[in-house]
């Protein structure tokens, strides 16, 4: 039997297909794609970076003395990851799934439901990853991050955008109505930004909660990120953190959404 | 023996049960066996809840069979859903046009699931729409179609991709008589250049108008599979039926399928 015949193998180019038919949706209202992609972390970056740095002098971070707007650059980048993904994943693959049918439509093609929700994942991921890249390459134009960081910076944004993004059609694939989808989002997601090093370094937090910090992905993929743009001793524990979440998330959205869809 | 290859669609033992709230589980296919040829209107014929989509869904891939096999020109839908599903066209039930697009771009865009070149896409696509009577739709977002023309569009949606097997999930419930008569008119068609229809409906007059075969299905079986007169002279008869219209007012009139079903299970069709 050849390989794309095998109902457990996947055809890039089917997925590619897919992926396709969100980017033209995508690229039919670009203005607005890419006003809502880059507006977020754009805004938190004016205040965070150049607003807030300015009261701050210094951030101790893994024992080496940072900038405030360094620090904080590229943690901007690893939330656009969380936010972007997350919601689009969350949200956008509720209505695609729930209103739209359009997993339920494209599945009975010679496009299989395993690689409809694969382009779905990566459509999400897509979507946080060029969220992340242009902070990035902002930072890097301004000279606040190393230049050309951003190019290493992609396995990294890649990784982390489609593990936000299974996290979002994992919460999509419980979710009985779209209001549900707030739950996560204030109990886990919300959380996440303010106590995952983005702002402050975890060691602030009282001692008790570092490690159930640490072992969270976005404080992984934050540590990570900063250990690639700002030049720092690479972080394998974050690698693994992250690494862990994402190999647990997607199956587990995959999973999720085809027993939801399927029955 | 029948070579598969040559037939459209092959059933063969299928059973599929559902998990229901608790433990339990619904038997929703309890072990049916179907063959459909090459231009033939194979019916399925039974009330909400006897199976027919459930049979329909199994039918195109998309919920696996806890038993029996699926074979569409030769190929497991299963083991090759890819190559099985090549020359499938799907009406669904449910209303699954994608909002985000307009008429003839979402026809487009669906044949290119199937590997087809957007000209050629672009050429059926318009085709279809003059066919289904949609041409002046054409660059309209579904949001913008009434119930009839979303429903001719989901029909053009399956006919995109030249299917020689159709799948027609109640294609036609809720629409006007004109507009269902349109779309018999397209099956016509369709049937005439060998493309084999798997339908679904609880219309007795669609039923036996258009197929050539009714599989009557009830509880997840089939009660009976044969051309509509046959079954209607098997189980009802060919004497007329006097029934009371209206209080004090007796009207005869033929055998049907409705009192086949009613002779078979007690119940009517809806």
């Amino acid at each position: 039997m050849p390989p794309s015949s095998r109902p457990l193998a996947l055809n890039p180019r089917d997925i590619f297909r897919v992926w396709l038919r969100y980017f033209a949706v995508f690229r039919k209202s670009l203005l607005y794609g890419v006003t809502v992609t880059v507006t977020q972390p754009l805004l938190f970056l004016l205040a965070f970076g150049f607003g807030l740095a300015s009261l701050i002098p210094g951030v101790d971070y893994r024992g080496v003395e940072l900038g405030y707007r360094e620090f904080v650059f590229a943690g901007i980048i690893a939330q656009a990851l969380l936010l972007q993904g997350y919601f689009e994943g969350a949200f956008g693959s509720f209505v695609r799934m729930y209103y739209q049918r359009v997993f339920q439509s494209v599945a009975v093609t010679p496009v299989t439901l395993r690689e409809v929700l694969w382009a779905e994942l990566l459509w999400d991921a897509s979507r946080a990853s060029f969220s992340a890249l242009v902070i990035a390459g902002i930072g890097s134009a301004l000279g606040i991050l190393d230049p050309w960081s951003w190019l290493r910076l992609v396995p990294v944004v890649v990784v982390g955008g489609l593990t936000f993004s299974a996290l979002g059609v994992l919460s999509a694939a419980f979710a009985r109505t779209i209001e549900e989808l707030n739950y996560p989002q204030y109990f886990l997601v919300f959380p996440m930004f303010v106590f995952c090093g983005i702002f402050y370094p975890i060691a602030n937090l009282p001692v008790w909660i570092q490690p159930v910090v640490q072992l969270l992905p976005l404080a992984g993929l934050a540590d990570l990120v900063r250990s690639i743009t700002l030049g720092l001793p690479f972080q394998w524990g974050s690698l693994t953190v992250l690494l862990v979440w994402f190999v647990v998330l997607v199956p587990a959205a995959h999973r999720a959404m085809t027993r939801r869809l399927v029955k | 023996m029948t070579d598969e290859s040559a037939l459209p669609l092959v059933i063969d033992g299928l059973r599929k049960s559902y998990r229901t709230r608790g433990s339990q589980r619904l038997v929703a296919v309890d072990g049916i066996d179907l063959q459909v040829q090459r231009g033939e209107c194979l019916g399925l014929l039974g009330p909400n809840g006897s199976g027919k989509s459930t049979t329909i869904q199994c039918v195109s891939g998309f919920y696996p069979a806890d038993d029996g096999r699926v074979v569409l020109f030769g190929h497991d839908v299963a083991r090759e859903p890819k190559q099985a599903r090549r020359w499938l066209g799907v009406c669904q039930q449910e209303d699954s046009l994608d909002t985000d697009f307009s008429a003839r771009n979402q026809l487009i865009r669906h044949a290119r699931y199937f590997g087809i070149s957007h000209r050629d896409a672009a050429t059926k696509a318009d085709e279809l729409l003059r066919r289904l009577d949609l041409a002046g739709k054409a660059g309209k977002l579904v949001e913008h179609l009434s119930g009839g023309m979303r429903r001719r569009l989901q029909v053009a949606r399956a006919l995109v991709s030249s299917p020689r097997l159709l799948i027609l999930d109640e294609p036609t419930t809720g629409l006007d008589p004109d507009i269902r008569r349109g779309l018999w008119r397209i099956l016509a068609e369709e049937r005439a250049k060998g493309t084999a229809v798997l339908l679904s409906t609880h219309y007795m007059d669609e039923a036996e108008r258009l197929c050539d075969r009714i599989a009557l299905m009830h509880e997840g079986r089939i009660l009976d599979l044969a051309p509509p007169r046959e079954l209607v002279a098997r189980h009802a008869g060919t004497e007329e039926i006097e029934e009371e219209v209206r209080p004090g007012l007796l009207w005869k009139r033929p055998p049907n399928l409705e009192d086949v079903f009613l002779r078979l299970t007690g119940r009517q069709l809806d």
